[in-house]
């Protein structure tokens, strides 16, 4: 059934069509929609669910934590400060290896405050041991949030979903919305082999010395290898059920192009219609959508990256003192490759300044021109 | 390893990472992670010496005998304090409780009322413990000259090891100043007896109205018995040095009140002045009034330099005493026939401090003035009559010349009591008595002497302590008590005493509390044994037992200064 919604409220059905089983959050603009609505879901009994009030983010991911290693399908979503609020516990919950989906609505970090979109919310996350998949459409985020649980629930990694503020989050697009039965085929109730069990208690994450944290650590990484592949399968086995897949990232257009822009979240759907203009005037570019940063797709990203003689990183985020973070993403993955593209790194949009077609123009038009990356960043749309 | 132990814990193999769980998951026991090795400083318990203990002439261990009388063990508490004092019900009555003064709670709220406490035991043991019997009897022998608080001392703990013990006594009784100086309004007649039997029971041999020196010489005991105590205390009555002090009239002090002890009512006028501030002062002044004259102390420095008992004095003042001050003694006046008439005194004010530390009274110019009396008492000291001693025995300016275990310059001769340090109190000389005894059995071991430094106020834990008040010392009212001889103290109620004894700190003492069982995060305070114990494998040495302890008996020490085990 296709329905208009909101991205916000896309995640709400793909959180009620799960089967959510605990949901613990607290509002935070521009998120608040998404549980708004799952809370209406549980109080009309829509979604058979506990939904947790708390009076924190720290708290919500504190609660979620503790659900989930009882075992239930535990969701939450926030943004920005919030996410930055539960940071302590992201840790925790990636730690204690808990199957916790998490949409994160990417909003700028204050000060100045801000309600609009950027990267650097969630990017700050990159490094605990979650798996970060980040959507260009309504649909998309619908469906990566099935998926997300499947993915979890398989290689025991927590999942954050993310989608750009208000450009995603509060605008309306068809959306169609999968049947419940089929989602339950897709997905069906999962037991969390160890989970808080009072007839054989233990103590959770105690003290853990020298003698054996390293080893524990190691284990989140090879989790983190499998997960590559499970995504994957997940993907396609929903492609199977649904008709619709996504891939780790997504290669458009990119067949003998000599530049290649490497896009995330909605910035996508604005180059997309670039790269088919362009195209028609017989300009060689393509784009590279990464959907998935963590686990890196190596793989993927070097086997159509490589062919390019060119790469426009678009950056949403910046690391000070650095770059861009995709950019440093897709540097460190070619680095040693014989040959590989020099790339170009864009940092634009900060704060959820518009990033427009004549933006994508000009940034494909100044990486064909440019001889080699002289700076480290490029910034577009910044008065310098 | 003693838990690992108890519990047969199995360490897992973990040798590959596919050994391990996914998360930090307990697989057997935390009891593996041995945290006691992070420690630095470990608490060791390390019982100290309270104030009251510290402070008390014979050595009670008066913090110990208030926990076994909080937990009703009034048996273990009396044995207890014979230990160290064979006589509870003197001293809980005469005792001037310097335990009490030093006690940490004064600062808290109010000391534990220690004196009315050892009475009720020593009260309570008097009537229901049968007396003790020499365990092995010993073939020497011992004479004490006196049979005054210092001799009966020596001679409970003497006779009770098998010592064969005999005590000459000039008086026709017992007790030198204990039965002939101390009213019986405070220590009666038949407290006395009572205690006496326990010396009575241990077999120790009574020869009255024996003066030394005079029926006996000192010269013949030497001879006759292996080791001779000097202990005859000090009963001469210092001269005031005034014109007309042989007036009839005027009396000594300890005459009068040995008068009385006899049960003799000496030939006092109404008005009566007693001359001098100490404890015969005071008692010479309480009996005149119960003898139904009107006594007026003259004191010739200050309240704060009394050295008679503060109580003491307050029980007077309260019975209506009058106490000049700051008046000295010039002359007592005479008709021309020699009947007294009263006294000529003379101003004082305080100059600069003497010896004592006390500041030394100093005339007032011109300021003489005269009082009429009908009586006059001199109580203004007493001193030692050196006249029974050989030679050959070294004296100081005031006494006999011993040492603290009462050593004297002559093997096997020893001093205690009043006759070596001048007129003290009861208590100093049953603690002199029992350090003589236990030098000459053998056990000069476990003399013990002061600390410098007990358990200190601000080293208690106070969070655990309310606020309570003393239970005022029980005791008849003045209008019924200044007319007759009965003992003013009624002494604590077995309530009372507990509820004092639950009021204790026990500074410095584990008193078995459980608090450090209960605050200690790691669990490492263990009482398998039914002591506790620290359970070094686990504890971390974060010092909150230490901290927590209400009583200081709990002491954080350096880990490399640890005794290894």
């Amino acid at each position: 059934m296709k329905k208009v919604i909101t991205g916000n409220h896309a995640v709400s059905y793909g959180a009620l069509l799960a089967r959510s089983q605990v949901i613990a959050a607290y509002p935070i603009t521009p998120q608040t929609q998404i549980v708004e609505l799952l809370s209406e879901f549980c109080a009309s009994g829509k979604l058979n669910a506990k939904f947790i009030k708390v009076e924190s983010e720290h708290s919500a991911m504190t609660a979620c934590i503790a659900a989930s290693a009882t075992g239930a399908r535990t969701f939450t979503a926030t943004s920005s400060h919030g996410l930055a609020l539960m940071h302590e516990m992201l840790h925790w919950a990636a730690a204690a290896r808990l199957p916790v989906v998490l949409a994160n609505v990417n909003r700028a970090m204050g000060p100045g405050w801000s309600v609009w979109t950027d990267q650097n919310d969630s990017l700050s996350q990159r490094d605990l041991g979650w798996i970060q998949l980040y959507c260009e459409s309504n649909q998309e985020v619908l469906d990566t949030t099935i998926q997300a649980f499947k993915i979890a629930e398989k290689v025991l990694l927590p999942v954050m979903v993310v989608l750009d503020a208000f450009v995603l989050s509060h605008t309306s697009e068809p959306v169609d919305i999968p049947e419940q039965t089929l989602v339950d085929k897709f997905l069906p109730p999962y037991d969390l082999k160890t989970k808080l069990d009072l007839s054989a208690a233990k103590s959770y994450g105690a003290l853990t010395n020298p003698d054996h944290y390293f080893e524990i650590r190691y284990k989140i990484q090879k989790a983190h290898d499998e997960a590559l592949h499970v995504i994957k399968d997940v993907d396609n086995d929903f492609y199977e059920h649904f008709g619709r897949k996504y891939g780790v990232v997504e290669a458009y257009r990119c067949e003998d192009a000599k530049v290649i822009v490497v896009t995330s979240g909605t910035i996508s759907g604005t180059t997309r219609g670039v790269i088919d203009e362009m195209r028609e005037q017989g300009r060689k570019v393509g784009m590279l959508k990464q959907k998935l940063l963590r686990p890196t797709p190596v793989d993927e990203l070097r086997s159509i990256l490589y062919k390019a003689q060119k790469i426009a990183v678009i950056d949403r985020n910046l690391s000070f003192g650095h770059s861009g973070i995709f950019a440093q993403e897709i540097k460190s993955t070619l680095y040693g490759l014989a040959g590989a593209p020099p790339i170009y790194d864009y940092v634009i949009g900060l704060g959820g300044r518009d990033v427009t077609p004549d933006d994508i123009r000009e940034i494909i038009d100044n990486t064909f021109k440019a001889e080699s990356p002289r700076d480290t960043i490029i910034w577009r749309g910044v008065r310098l | 390893m003693k838990w690992l132990e108890k519990y047969k814990v199995q360490v897992p193999i973990l040798e590959k990472e596919s050994d391990y769980p996914n998360w930090a998951i307990s697989m057997t026991t935390t009891l593996l992670n041995h945290t006691g090795t992070w420690r630095i400083f470990r608490p060791i318990y390390l019982n100290k010496i309270p104030p009251c203990n510290n402070e008390c002439p014979t050595n009670e261990k008066i913090q110990s005998y208030m926990d076994l009388v909080k937990q009703d063990k009034l048996l273990e508490a009396y044995k207890l304090i014979l230990e160290d004092n064979p006589f509870p019900s003197i001293t809980g009555r005469v005792c001037y409780h310097p335990c009490e003064t030093e006690c940490n709670r004064k600062d808290y709220d109010e000391s534990i009322g220690i004196h009315c406490v050892e009475r009720f035991i020593g009260d309570w043991g008097l009537k229901k413990v049968p007396f003790a019997k020499p365990a092995t009897k010993r073939k020497v022998s011992i004479a004490i000259i006196g049979s005054g608080p210092a001799g009966m001392a020596s001679a409970y703990y003497l006779a009770l090891n098998g010592f064969n013990v005999t005590i000459f006594e000039k008086k026709a009784k017992l007790g030198g100043m204990l039965r002939y100086g101390i009213p019986a309004y405070r220590l009666p007649k038949k407290v006395l007896d009572n205690e006496f039997k326990k010396l009575i029971t241990l077999g120790v041999k009574f020869r009255t109205s024996s003066l030394v020196g005079k029926d006996i010489t000192l010269d013949n005991l030497r001879k006759n018995f292996d080791f001779v105590i000097i202990g005859h205390g000090a009963h001469k009555n210092r001269p005031m040095v005034i014109p007309n002090e042989e007036a009839s009239g005027v009396f000594s002090g300890l005459d009068f009140l040995s008068q009385i002890n006899s049960g003799k009512r000496p030939k006092i006028g109404k008005k009566v002045a007693i001359i001098g501030g100490g404890n015969t002062a005071i008692d010479a002044a309480r009996s005149c009034l119960r003898l139904g004259s009107i006594p007026t102390i003259l004191y010739r420095r200050t309240r704060a330099e009394m050295p008679a008992v503060s109580d003491e004095i307050d029980a007077a003042e309260a019975e209506g005493i009058k106490i000049e001050f700051l008046v000295a003694p010039v002359k007592i006046t005479v008709t021309k026939k020699g009947k007294l008439t009263g006294i000529e005194l003379i101003k004082m004010k305080l100059g600069r401090p003497d010896a004592s530390g006390r500041r030394r009274p100093v005339p007032v110019e011109k300021s003489n003035f005269t009082l009429k009396f009908d009586s006059i008492i001199s109580a203004i000291g007493e001193q030692v009559d050196l006249s029974i001693l050989s030679a050959d025995i070294t004296k100081t300016e005031w006494g006999v010349k011993a040492d603290f275990i009462g050593r004297t310059n002559i093997q096997n001769i020893f001093a205690i009591g009043d006759c070596v340090t001048g007129p003290k109190t009861v208590v100093e000389a049953f603690g002199a008595g029992k350090r003589t005894a236990l030098q000459i059995m053998g056990n000069a071991d476990k003399i013990q002497h002061k600390v410098e430094r007990p358990v200190q106020y601000s080293e208690l834990n106070l969070d655990y302590f309310e606020h309570t008040q003393k239970v005022p010392p029980p005791q008849m009212p003045v209008a019924v008590r200044k007319k007759n001889f009965k003992e003013v103290h009624t002494g604590y109620s077995n309530v009372n005493a507990k509820n004092e004894s639950e009021r204790c700190f026990s500074c410095g003492v584990c008193n078995k509390c459980d608090n450090c069982f209960v605050v200690c995060p790691d669990l490492s305070v263990l009482k398998d044994t039914g002591e506790y114990e620290f359970d070094y494998d686990y504890c971390k040495g974060c010092g909150v037992c230490a901290h927590e302890c209400p009583r200081y008996a709990i002491t954080m020490i350096e880990e490399s200064k640890a005794e290894v085990e």
